[in-house]
């Protein structure tokens, strides 16, 4: 404003040196003085007159439109549970929360995705939940704030991102595509196999376990000849997984020659070195801590090896101790997920190098209740199942409920109740377990039913 | 000071530096932590403006024979001048606001003045007081003009905080305020010397605007008194303000916390008589505020009691009936939303903040800042603290309904509307 600059030098160097000069300002303030004015009268005015004057601002673009649809949003008493949990009450069953919306179809409610991309930015599990409840917001909030780069995993179809969006779109495209149409996403990884960096040739290569089949054995075979050990390593982890491949002939020939059955016994002897073909296939000549090398050869071929039948597991073994080739076994069973193995390794007892859990998951649901009541003489209770996917099947949930009903209030078993608590299945959130009166000083049981029931509502508002 | 003399023997037993840690004095009160027979020493405290007492010994006679102790040793000049510890400082200030909540209901019982006579002679010693707190606020502007604010940077703020303080004791709390405000600008930023010189105009106006009281409209009469700190009984709002029923659109809500009060204000717009109106909450830091009324989107049917003022904005409110669903709400054009708060400004010049609902507004980029632009392309900045997100997710660049607080720096979302689902901001 004209003559307003000439009121603040006025103003910063005193009047009395610099008395102000009225007559610069716009007319309509010089109409309203009267009298004697002083400094700060006009002053006043014009302060008035700039801010009355105050105009929009010009040339200001709008943000783009995120493109696509919402879902609907689910009812009132949902949304104020998903409130609730984003300030901090029973947070832990936010996932589930997320993952029954999506289930469901519901949408998020917009205001929300703000709270929640700072929730999954330090936690990857739920990134891909939060990615999926954004919808056409994802990539356009993954635009504006960098903090939540990770939404840019929201995948479009378009060919484009896999040349040229950025490594967090490229993934989540070829991701997709894999899932989609396995042999076109080989194919595009084949394409751009000799340009790419090796993090991302392993990474790239990771994604093929997604519908792994023998149409892979070519590009893996030549992986295993890879400059860079961490491709290799992948390589060799999934050719083992392909039923039939020259990778699965080449160790099942290497088992013959050191693993010999003959008169009801299983004659051992170990390798006597690594040679070059052995390490192309992904064994490693290192020492393995607390096992001979030579016997942590034998262990890593067997494991890699396609199983034989598992009546071989009743035989004695001579030459080194059963556990090497159990543990071998036990690999092998998890990556094949084989059932007879699984069961005959289970039902022996036999040494599974901490994969009981994995094994666990490889028998069908009914007959983990079994397989339960029969380990927990040995390995306690929470162990067993804490290594189950959550959620559990009803019939582990309910043995484990029906056991937390049997056990009063002793301390040690807070864990169990913990583990439980997060892991019962919807079908059996009912359980009499919720209907039982719990005391004050019962912490860990008041928790446990506390959990259950808010687990039930969330069904029930999200249904 | 004892309740009876045993205590008083026992208080003295207490007297004795060594039984005590951490103590301390200052000019309003006394504090130490005390030894006794447990493994936790006894917190103990006195206000010497009551004088009161607070320990936290299971004693029940009152005061202690800690509190008794600790006074002694105070008379004695055995305990050390010392700044509040936060424990104490806490306990005064709850012990202040609750002294003042009593003073106000004290003071606000509808129809019932105990002693007219000295009621009066209060209000007139207090006209005084604001008189001669006015005059001396009028001749320290003359001088800062006359001689120049170019020393400001180093001395301005001091100098302003002091004359806050001298206000806040010529009971002209609402310019003391002011003065503060102005006390913030100096030095912040290049601009400063400019902001400072609007700041101190506008005192300058509410100084002048008081030495002319008689004459003013009494609406505007009222404005002044308000700006200066004069406060209207909640009784009288309710017996004498202007009474408006009609259902009340939530339009928002601000929430302030500060180190000592939080204050919340609830913007609503009648649904037919399209007034606007501004409800204050306030609660001592920490304390919760009295629940809402109803949530930002929703009316209220109501009876609305306005306080008096050429902009009659704050009110009382006296629910009529359940909060009820409603609509998204008619909104502004940027340019309408500027001009309505303009003619704010030509009933009240003070007037800081003002209601806005843009409609079909757009989230835009403005430098480091964000911005809401309207159908026609005008826009209005939003306030550099605002936390853009929700408001952003909520409109994924789709135009949205928005209402907010406008100032002069800018806009600050409350609500906003993209169907008909309100969303706080």
């Amino acid at each position: 404003m004209r003559g307003w600059d000439g009121l603040v030098s006025s103003a910063l160097l005193g009047t009395e040196r610099r008395p102000p000069n009225f007559e610069e300002l716009p007319p309509p303030i010089q109409q309203q003085l009267s009298g004697e004015p002083g400094l700060l009268d006009a002053a006043a005015l014009a302060t008035l007159y700039k801010r009355a004057g105050r105009l929009p601002l010009r040339g200001v673009e709008p943000l783009p439109v995120a493109e696509g649809e919402d879902r609907p949003l689910p009812r009132p008493n949902a949304i104020r549970r998903l409130t609730a949990m984003l300030t901090g009450f029973q947070s832990a069953a936010l996932g589930e929360w997320l993952r029954i919306a999506e289930a469901k179809g519901w949408g998020i409610p917009p205001e929300h995705l703000p709270a929640l991309a700072d929730y999954a930015r330090g936690r990857a599990e739920y990134r891909p939940l939060v990615v999926a409840a954004a919808g056409r917001r994802a990539a356009w909030l993954a635009g504006l704030n960098p903090e939540w780069r990770f939404l840019h995993e929201a995948v479009g179809e378009d060919p484009e991102l896999w040349t040229h969006g950025n490594s967090i779109q490229r993934r989540a495209w070829f991701r997709a595509l894999r899932q989609r149409d396995p042999g076109a996403a080989l194919d595009a990884l084949g394409e751009v196999w000799p340009t790419e960096p090796a993090s991302a040739r392993a990474e790239f290569l990771g994604v093929l376990k997604t519908n792994l089949s023998g149409a892979d054995e070519d590009l893996l075979e030549q992986a295993l000849d890879d400059k860079a050990k961490d491709v290799r390593r992948v390589a060799a982890g999934l050719l083992a997984r392909i039923d039939g491949s020259r990778y699965g002939v080449r160790m099942a020939e290497r088992v013959s020659t050191y693993l010999v059955q003959s008169q009801g016994v299983l004659a051992v002897t170990l390798p006597e070195r690594v040679s070059k073909a052995m390490e192309r296939d992904g064994i490693d000549a290192q020492a393995h801590p607390g096992l001979g090398r030579r016997a942590w050869w034998l262990r890593q071929i067997v494991a890699a090896a396609p199983l034989p039948a598992p009546g071989i597991l009743q035989l004695p073994v001579e030459g080194i101790a059963a556990e090497v080739l159990q543990a071998a076994w036990a690999e092998a069973a998890v990556r094949e997920q084989n059932v007879e193995w699984a069961r005959a390794l289970l039902r022996h007892n036999a040494a599974t190098d901490n994969r009981t859990s994995e094994l666990l998951r490889v028998l069908p649901p009914d007959e983990l209740p079994a397989a339960i009541e029969h380990l927990r003489a040995r390995i306690d209770l929470s162990d067993l199942v804490g290594g189950l996917p959550v959620p559990w099947s009803a019939s582990v949930a309910e043995l484990v409920l029906d056991q937390l009903v049997k056990v009063g209030t002793a301390r040690n078993w807070a864990r169990l109740a913990g583990i439980a608590a997060r892991a019962v299945p919807p079908e059996a959130l009912n359980h009499p377990i919720t209907r039982e009166p719990t005391g004050e000083e019962d912490t860990w049981r008041s928790r446990l039913v506390e959990t259950l029931v808010f687990r039930r509502e969330m069904y029930e508002e999200l249904s | 000071m004892a309740p009876d003399p045993a205590s008083a023997k026992a208080g003295q037993a207490q007297a004795r530096p060594a039984k005590w840690s951490r103590s301390g004095s200052s000019e309003g009160a006394l504090w130490g932590y005390c030894q006794g027979s447990g493994k936790q020493p006894y917190q103990t405290m006195v206000d010497l403006s009551g004088p009161a007492f607070r320990c936290s010994c299971p004693s029940r006679k009152f005061p202690c024979k800690h509190a008794v102790g600790l006074m002694v040793l105070w008379s004695t000049g055995e305990l050390a001048a010392a700044d509040e510890p936060d424990w104490v400082e806490s306990w005064l200030t709850e012990r202040n606001s609750r002294a003042e909540r009593a003073a106000e209901r004290a003071e606000k019982k509808p129809g019932e003045v105990a002693d007219p006579l000295a009621a009066q002679q209060r209000a007139s010693r207090r006209a005084d007081r604001v008189s001669a707190g006015m005059a001396e606020l009028r001749s320290w502007l003359d001088d800062q003009v006359r001689r120049g604010l170019s020393g400001f940077e180093q001395r301005g703020y001091d100098e302003l905080s002091r004359l806050a303080a001298r206000m806040v004791d010529a009971q002209a709390p609402g310019v003391a305020g002011a003065v503060r405000r102005a006390a913030g600008v100096v030095g912040r930023g290049h601009g400063w010397p400019g902001e400072l010189l609007e700041e101190l105009a506008l005192i300058h106006l509410t100084v002048s605007a008081h030495s002319r009281l008689a004459d003013l409209p009494p609406a505007t009469a009222d404005t002044v008194q308000t700006r200066i700190g004069w406060t209207v009984e909640t009784a009288r709002v309710q017996a004498e303000g202007e009474k408006v029923e009609d259902d009340w659109l939530v339009l928002g809500r601000v929430v302030e916390p500060d180190d000592r009060l939080t204050v919340r204000r609830l913007w609503l717009r009648g649904a037919t008589s399209g007034r606007l109106a501004l409800i204050l909450a306030f609660a001592p830091a920490g304390r919760r505020l009295d629940p809402l009324p109803a949530r930002p989107g929703e009316l209220v049917p109501a009876v609305l009691s306005f306080y008096p003022g050429a902009l009659p904005l704050r009110a009382l409110l006296d629910q009529t009936a359940p909060r009820l669903p409603a609509a998204k709400p008619a909104g502004m054009s940027a340019r309408q939303a500027l001009a309505s708060y303009v003619e704010s400004l030509t009933a009240d010049p003070w007037n800081e903040r003002w209601p806005l609902v843009l409609q079909d507004v757009r989230p835009a980029r403005n430098g480091e800042n964000w911005a809401l632009v309207d159908p026609a392309g005008d826009a209005l900045e939003l306030l550099p603290t605002v936390d853009p997100w929700k408001l952003l997710a909520v409109s994924a660049g789709d135009p949205v309904t928005v209402t907010g607080e406008w100032n002069r720096a800018g806009f600050r979302p409350m609500t906003a509307w993209h169907t008909d689902r309100a969303v706080i901001v």
